[in-house]
């Protein structure tokens, strides 16, 4: 019984997980496939992941031991659903429990496929994005299709229209067009956590390619999305492929050519791609942390309880990235500080001096009332920083105004000669004889 | 191959609406070679076990490639496993049959000692891993050295024992006091079945061996089978498809190599495994890329019957680069076919079934790239797609219990080329279907024509589209796509009657689709499709529309995506503007004022003097001129405190002050006063 004691006390810290900034090196990783098959021809996407320090454990999704927590501890910090046709987990994985689960911080990799089941519809839908409704539909580009031998259909599509965003597709270009094949989705445009990724050309559309279109395609041109990424406002972040294929190591090995192009690439982006962004999804990159929020008076050191109007004010953060294996400093020029009440009374851009300390010194409007210094950081593929602090602003002091205003110097004198008239009149008054 | 599961999943998909797309099965290939080059790579010049050292020789040594050189290192390792007493059987077969690849120099007399243990481990053992890796081990000393007796003397015992543990479904159990079955262990079962009729001094009775091809047949029962033809075994635990099958593959072959009947097996089942195994296309792990290769290797040499593959280096056909219809037949691992001639047996258009588009033929050989091929296509082969029938014959008919062909192999073929479009022109209508203006367009190059129309007109485009052949030509994609300048798009399906496609937008009736925006719309035509190869999307100018005004019910035009990279910028910046202080004069003004401000005191001080005043009246006496001093001091001290509150003190600190010196004031002011006043009365009444 002690035994088991100890034992529960010193494992249960290692079990919670998602990405927080003070463990963050907890990576497991659960994958669940449709068939053990794909754990051998989707290798080098694994082998990637592993070779970051990933601990993956493979389990078919139909499963009935698999569970994504135990006793209300989780057990994984992400998810790869590499199961496009499941219709139900096995053990206690539904829709809700993911759900649960990226609710709570962690990732997610969804990969779907033509005749996606409806559970996966299902949990795409609830991360912003909808897949083609029509289950044989795959994406179709007659113009910018992967040239190939044995290929015709032109549904093998090579895409090169990516999200301009160093940060969640790594900071060396992409030369080679991404393969893919399989199902084209939309993210509803009033979402602004949902960012595609990859998206399709202007000729595309989703359609099954064997049966007579009659109608416009829902999905057409470059509103489909590829690829997708959402960000939560937990900062949990998920993928959304509509192709498992793309993962594969064939597409990862294939050479490609675009149609209409003369450039024949030895070897598709879809690694460089996919490893990229499972980086970004992993937390491996733009994951941000603020810490030592400073503000003074100027030439002081110490953090004032309150500040008069018109105080010269020094505000200073550091803020780190993430970066695999250690924080490293965040070098950026649009940190913004505001000082807010109700609304931006000042918002100025910080300096930095490379090493991830920002800072700036501005005067404290002349309105009183109650503060705050507000660092809103909401960029492309970074995980929102957001600090704020408050601080009261109070008036002058009645003795803090100024006492000699030499415009007043004429009263003062007028107050003073009368004084001193009146007391000599006052002499003179009772002496005089 | 994409994955299995996937090729599974489209076949599947695509069965619905069309049957029968055949996958093509390519043999394994130079792709394989660098992958395994590059899988294979022994950490600082050995590989971690011995398993996994002769993974990847015997791997290099079926696909040909030169071995790395770790013939150093294993070769020691070797030696020292066969040399060690205590190595398990294990082990030894593993170091054996690294042996048999790098044939290091062993002593005759390490052989016997390992012969007569293993032996001794065969006779006593329970477990089916035991055994199966002894009798594989005392067949591989066999192999590599003539001189040592391996052969068992009571083969027929050992048979039985491991016979014992076979199921009634073909499967085995690994030991016989482990109930659960195991067509893995089956595998693995027969292969040591196999290395005991080999090692078997005299013959084995002939009624077991019978009954073991039973059993092996009946594993073909429980065979899983894929929608494109492979067929693999499948294990609920433990061991993937891949190495159940791979297992499977190995006892199987060498249980044929050794009996000297024919085990008769259906020859599309050694098609179908042939298929699965090449269907996983290159597996991204040493074990199963190992698993693959060898299966692929036992079954290309195998006495039951050698898969023949066929492939087509293309199915994408090209008309304009008039390219030829090429098929090989090969070996599961690529190595050439015993001769044979492919006969086109049928060739139809996807859409209808029944109609041939290609007479029967046979396909010319080219002996140099060992290619069938089919001289130029038949001149009724228009672009699209196609499903070519074709059937393997071998030509000697000793060969057809050797080789399995398969039967009759369906492949899809896209024929593509190049699309003619004619009279294309674009047109406003009035109602009454008179033209107003109508422009001609050039689909091939650019185009900017510039239309203007009312919402009473009609908008026309039409266009012809015909193959190479003349007929017309249907593509998948014919879209007509107008953009307004706020972004909203409106697509239409452009249909075709007979010959011509035409399309006529009746704003009439669009009105409300189009969100009653009137202004500039951005026409662009997307015409596309598999066979077309020179599909476009283009832009063929802009139309004015000059819509009725919204009424208030109107749906609204839809949000648009908000640009993301415009969403996250850093804003603008704020600054506080202060309050403006208020104006005050200039100093020197103040200043020369408070100058002036003196010039009523000196007045005054200069009027008492001319006056010629005077204080003669202070008192004389000691003590009211104490108390005169004292008032006045006092009067002064008050003044001085006025002066001070300006200065420095507060309020407070003032009146109290003020306070104490009132007080004082009074008190000597009274005495000081009274005083004059009763000196002034003494006066006025003296």
């Amino acid at each position: 019984m002690l035994k088991l004691l100890a034992f529960l006390t010193l494992s249960l810290p290692f079990l919670t997980h998602s990405f927080s900034p003070d463990h963050p090196t907890d990576r497991r990783v659960l994958v669940l496939l449709d068939d053990l098959a794909i754990k051998s021809s989707h290798s080098l996407f694994f082998k990637t992941l592993q070779s970051r320090g990933f601990e993956l454990d493979f389990k078919l999704a139909d499963d009935p031991k698999i569970g994504l927590q135990r006793y209300g501890q989780y057990t994984y910090d992400a998810l790869i659903l590499f199961s496009p046709t499941v219709d139900r987990f096995g053990g206690s994985i539904d829709l809700a429990a993911i759900l649960d689960f990226v609710d709570t911080g962690h990732d997610l990799i969804i990969a779907a496929d033509t005749n996606a089941s409806d559970l996966i519809r299902q949990i795409s839908v609830e991360c912003g994005v909808d897949f083609d409704e029509d289950p044989s539909a795959m994406v179709i580009d007659h113009m910018s299709y992967a040239v190939s031998d044995t290929e015709g259909d032109h549904t093998l599509i090579a895409s090169d229209d990516f999200i301009k965003s160093d940060v969640i597709l790594g900071s060396k270009k992409i030369e080679a067009p991404v393969l893919f094949k399989g199902i084209g989705h939309t993210i509803n445009s009033e979402n602004s956590l949902v960012l595609k990724v990859l998206s399709a050309s202007p000729s595309a559309y989703s359609a099954n390619p064997k049966s007579k279109l009659s109608s416009p395609p829902l999905l057409i041109g470059s509103a489909i999305s590829l690829v997708s990424v959402v960000q939560a406002r937990n900062n949990a972040r998920v993928l959304i492929s509509g192709s498992l294929s793309m993962f594969s190591d064939r597409f990862f090995r294939s050479e490609v050519q675009k149609a209409g192009s003369a450039d024949k690439h030895e070897k598709s982006a879809n690694e460089q791609f996919l490893t990229e962004l499972s980086k970004w999804v992993f937390h491996e990159r733009g994951h941000l942390k603020a810490v030592n929020v400073r503000h003074h008076k100027i030439d002081e050191a110490d953090e004032p309880a309150i500040y008069r109007i018109n105080d010269d004010v020094e505000y200073s953060v550091e803020i780190y990235e993430w970066h695999g294996k250690s924080w490293e400093p965040y070098v950026a020029d649009d940190v913004q500080v505001q000082f807010y009440m109700m609304s931006p009374y000042v918002l100025k851009t910080l300096s930095t001096d490379k090493k991830g300390h920002y800072f700036t010194a501005f005067k404290v409007p002349d309105v009183y009332g109650v503060f705050q210094f507000k660092v809103e950081y909401d960029r492309l593929g970074y995980t929102s920083v957001s600090l704020s602090k408050q601080i009261p602003v109070r008036p002058f002091r009645h003795n803090e105004y100024d006492r000699f205003i030499p415009a007043a110097y004429p009263y003062y004198g007028a107050a003073f000669t009368m004084m001193t008239g009146f007391f000599i009149f006052t002499v003179v008054h009772l002496y005089n004889k | 191959m994409a994955t299995r599961n996937l090729g599974a999943l489209l076949v599947l998909v695509l069965a619905i609406t069309i049957r029968e797309v055949a996958s093509v099965f390519q043999p394994i290939s130079d792709s394989h070679r660098s992958a395994a080059s590059e899988l294979f790579t022994p950490a600082e010049g050995s590989f971690g076990s011995l398993e996994e050292a002769y993974e990847a020789l015997r791997s290099f040594e079926i696909l040909g490639i030169d071995k790395p050189d770790i013939r150093g290192a294993s070769g020691e390792s070797v030696l020292d496993k066969l040399g060690s007493s205590s190595s398990a059987p294990k082990d030894l077969f593993y170091a054996l049959k690294v042996n048999s690849i790098l044939k290091c120099e062993v002593n005759k007399e390490v052989f016997e000692g390992i012969a007569s243990r293993l032996k001794a481990v065969v006779n006593g053992a329970s477990s089916l891993l035991d055994i199966y890796y002894s009798i594989g081990s005392l067949v591989l000393i066999k192999n590599q050295s003539s001189e040592v007796d391996v052969l068992l003397a009571d083969a027929d015992g050992i048979f039985r024992s491991i016979k014992s543990l076979s199921q009634s479904d073909g499967r085995w159990r690994y030991s016989s006091d482990n109930p659960e079955s195991s067509t893995y262990a089956a595998g693995l079962a027969v292969e040591a079945l196999a290395g005991v009729v080999s090692l078997a001094s005299s013959e084995i009775d002939q009624a077991m061996i019978g009954k073991l091809k039973r059993d092996v047949s009946k594993l073909f029962d429980i065979i899983e089978k894929y929608d494109d033809g492979a067929v693999y075994f499948d294990e609920k635990v433990d061991q993937s498809p891949l190495s159940t099958t791979a297992s499977v593959v190995r006892g199987l072959t060498a249980f044929a190599a050794v009996t000297s009947e024919t085990l008769k097996l259906p020859g599309d089942k050694i098609l179908g495994l042939a298929k699965f195994f090449l269907g996983i296309g290159v597996p991204g792990n040493t074990k199963d890329f190992f698993n693959q290769i060898d299966s692929l290797a036992c079954l290309e040499s195998n006495k039951v019957s050698v898969p023949l593959i066929l492939s087509l280096p293309a199915t994408v056909l090209s008309l304009t680069k008039k390219d030829q219809l090429k098929v090989k037949v090969s070996t599961v691992l690529g190595s050439s076919a015993p001769p044979v001639t492919v006969k086109l047996v049928r060739a139809f258009s996807s859409g209808s079934k029944d109609a041939s588009i290609i007479p029967s033929q046979e396909l010319k050989f080219d002996k140099e790239s060992r290619y069938h091929f089919l001289d130029v296509l038949p001149k009724n082969v228009d672009v699209g797609s196609y499903m070519f029938v074709f059937e393997v014959v071998l030509h000697d008919s000793e060969h057809e219990t050797i080789y399995a062909t398969g039967g009759l192999t369906q492949v899809g073929v896209f024929v593509t080329g190049v699309v003619n479009i004619d009279n294309a022109e674009i047109a406003v209508l009035e109602s009454d279907k008179s033209v107003e203006t109508q422009k001609k367009l050039d689909l091939a190059g650019e185009n900017a024509v510039s239309l203007s129309a009312n919402h009473l007109q009609k908008l026309r485009l039409s266009f012809q589209l015909t193959t190479p052949l003349g007929h017309t030509f249907k593509p998948h994609q014919v879209f007509l796509k107008l953009t307004h300048e706020t972004k909203v798009e409106h697509i239409f399906v452009v249909g075709n009657s007979g010959k011509k496609f035409e399309i006529i937008l009746d704003f009439l009736g669009l009105v409300d689709k189009f969100y009653y925006l009137s202004g500039s719309y951005d026409l662009q035509l997307t015409v596309g499709d598999a066979v077309m190869e020179n599909s476009f999307l283009r832009a063929i100018g802009r139309v004015d529309l000059d819509l009725p005004e919204a009424p208030e019910k109107a749906t609204r035009p839809p949000p648009l995506a908000v640009n993301p990279y415009l969403k996250y910028g850093p804003k603008a910046e704020i600054s506080h503007i202060f309050r403006v202080p208020e104006k005050l004069p200039p100093n020197h003004l103040s200043l020369a004022f408070l100058g002036l401000l003196l010039l009523p005191l000196i007045g005054f001080l200069v009027g008492l003097l001319r006056l010629g005043v005077n204080l003669k009246n202070f008192p004389t006496s000691a003590v009211p001129a104490t108390f005169g001093f004292l008032f006045h001091v006092g009067l002064a001290a008050v003044l001085l405190l006025y002066v001070l509150f300006w200065l420095k003190l507060d309020l407070f600190t003032t009146l109290k002050w003020l306070g104490i010196l009132g007080v004082f004031l009074l008190f000597v002011g009274h005495r000081i006063l009274s005083h004059l006043a009763s000196t002034s009365s003494k006066l006025k009444s003296a």
